[in-house]
């Protein structure tokens, strides 16, 4: 079945309300027209304010393909701007994070740049006296993203000067973000503790599907539940399984202990997955809860705590997992190469040992060590290769299709359902039917 | 450096390259603990993300899982080959001797092939079974970079 219309593909025709056509994930002409039309539009994710606190200090970023960086202004503001030097077009700054000094100097003949980008010297100026170079004009200063925007301290940018504004973008997911950081005792939430990077060999729809999918768990991670339950039984005397079995243990629960769980989808391609809200008996929780209750009052504490969720989708740049402070960054390299950063947060205000749980969740099972994920990014390749056979044309979304419940811009329903998969097509669409 | 030393970290790369798990295992005294540190810098494994950070207990389970029937990432399993050398003597620390290696290892899985290295530091005590690990270090060289899975122990 062919595709591609005279000039190229035609995307109208891959998504339909209930199945993706393969080349979605295959096509390095879909892939090309997703940069353009997806991560040329959307607000993608650049990085966390916190790690950038002092004047100077940078961290780089994808958006797209577009290498970015966002650096802190000596009068305190963010600026995110593209990693090229206006002169020869040399990259400017090196490390995933680091600090440029006072200003922005290129290593290459050495033009000085502030923080927002400006020019700000180059060497023998005189040599330019009555040419076309004008220090004024932004053709000389390192090009800034079109549009940037921060929500509680989390910084995107669009790389198009005009759509709706990054709070309109988020629309219900905010709520997310937003107990992210009500769970830090001072409101706030800081990037700390390294941040890993992993290959997946796969195209980034696939990790994102992945995300809010709860029929894979009991059967990508046989291998892991398996293991974890027996050195659980192996533990004579035990009566609780120790926090490392029971994250890697969780994805063995039966499907009816997902169906029971809520999903919640919203435009433009954002779900979540909600959690049954269970009051935590461990040492950990109880005095991160004590420091909730002192800063916030009783009532409040237990509004903040009864919004339990598992993966929150930010489409599409990225995945906050709230209860453990993770953080997960996909930047999409290739049709069939996706890099993924898992960041952990420490929540200001808390006890430390919440902040340790939270990297010894991410040693478990976030790590490219994990003994979790290696299972799923077996999988996923094996899509993606499977995907380049002629064995099928169509991906199935079928699963609870065409009962998902309409509510206040997005849709609900149970938790084995393929609603966030449909709602992200349904985003996908949108965004590829657009000229650009 | 006494003689046994040289021969045991020999000993103990054949036992991984061989995936003998359980012997592996062996090696380490009860409290003993496997660690990869994340990052060039970092301080401690508490308060920053490791590569492997694993008691007894977390070793168990990977080498559990690397045997069970349906772990999917391992068919077909990784199959190992490491040269250790440079191997010498630190300043000991309460009676257990310190160890620097250097590592060499190839590795295969179904896709291709990849060379991993690093430096090995072992603390090793002297018991009446023979010398037993109390800290496996490996520090990889490209420890920093985005990295492909890493399920067997390095």
């Amino acid at each position: 079945m062919d595709m591609h219309v005279a000039h190229g593909p035609d995307p109208a025709r891959l998504v339909e309300p209930d199945r993706v056509h393969r080349s979605v994930y295959t096509d390095p002409a879909i892939f090309e027209l997703e940069m353009r039309r997806i991560f040329g539009r959307a607000w993608v994710y650049v990085g966390h304010e916190s790690q950038v606190p002092n004047p100077g200090d940078y961290h780089q970023a994808l958006i797209g393909r577009e290498s970015v960086f966002m650096v802190r202004a000596p009068e305190g503001g963010v600026h995110v701007l593209f990693n090229r030097c206006a002169h020869k077009g040399a990259k400017l700054v090196a490390f995933p994070d680091g600090n440029v000094g006072k200003f922005i100097r290129c290593p290459f003949h050495g033009w000085n740049y502030r923080c927002d980008g400006t020019l700000h010297s180059v060497p023998m100026r005189e040599g330019y006296a009555g040419t076309r170079f004008d220090a004024a004009d932004p053709q000389f200063s390192v090009r800034r993203v079109p549009r940037q925007a921060s929500y509680r301290g989390f910084v995107f940018a669009s790389l198009a000067a005009d759509g709706p504004d990054l709070e309109s973008f988020l629309g219900g997911i905010r709520t997310s973000l937003d107990n992210f950081c009500d769970r830090a005792p001072a409101g706030e939430v800081e990037v700390a503790g390294g941040v890993f990077r992993v290959w997946q060999h796969s195209n980034w729809k696939i990790f994102f599907e992945n995300l809010n999918d709860t029929s894979h768990p009991m059967v990508t991670h046989e291998s892991s539940v398996n293991a974890a339950r027996a050195r659980y039984r192996a533990m004579a005397g035990e009566t609780k399984m120790p926090f490392k079995l029971l994250i890697i243990e969780g994805n063995g629960e039966p499907y009816e202990f997902w169906d029971k769980l809520e999903m919640v989808a919203f435009d433009g391609g954002h779900s979540y997955m909600g959690a049954i809200f269970v009051p935590p008996t461990d040492p950990v929780s109880l005095a991160h809860i004590e420091t909730l209750k002192a800063a916030y009052g009783e009532a409040r504490t237990q509004e903040i705590l009864e919004v339990q969720r598992h993966n929150s989708i930010i489409y599409p740049s990225c995945s906050p997992h709230t209860s453990f402070q993770q953080l997960r960054v996909i930047r999409p390299v290739a049709v069939d190469r996706t890099m993924v950063e898992i960041y952990t947060f420490r929540l200001k205000g808390a006890p430390e040992a919440l902040f340790q749980r939270a990297i010894t969740y991410a040693n478990v099972v976030n790590s490219p060590s994990s003994n979790v994920m290696p299972d799923d990014i077996e999988v996923y390749a094996r899509c993606q290769q499977g995907l380049a056979t002629d064995g099928g044309e169509w991906v199935s979304l079928h699963r609870d299709a065409g009962r998902d419940r309409a509510i206040q811009g997005g849709f609900v329903a149970n938790g084995l359902s393929e609603l966030p998969m449909r709602n992200q097509f349904r985003a996908w669409a949108q965004y590829m039917a657009e000229e650009g | 450096m006494p003689d046994d030393v040289a021969a045991f970290l020999f000993a103990e790369a054949r036992l991984l390259d061989q995936r003998r798990w359980q012997d592996w295992l062996g090696l380490f005294t009860a409290d003993g603990m496997y660690w990869a540190p994340l990052g060039f810098d970092q301080p401690d494994p508490v308060n920053h993300a490791s590569l492997f950070y694993e008691d007894a207990l977390l070793r168990e389970v990977r080498a559990q899982r690397l045997e069970e029937k349906r772990a999917w990432s391992q068919q077909p399993v990784t199959q190992a080959a490491r040269i250790v050398g440079n191997i010498l003597p630190l300043p000991d620390e309460d009676g257990d001797l310190m160890v620097a290696s250097t590592f060499h290892m190839l590795e295969w899985r179904r896709d291709g092939q990849r060379m991993l290295g690093g430096q090995y530091t072992h603390r090793l005590r002297r018991t009446p079974q023979g010398l037993r690990i109390v800290l496996k270090r490996i520090d990889l060289i490209n420890r920093e970079d985005v990295q492909d899975t890493l399920e067997t122990f390095l």
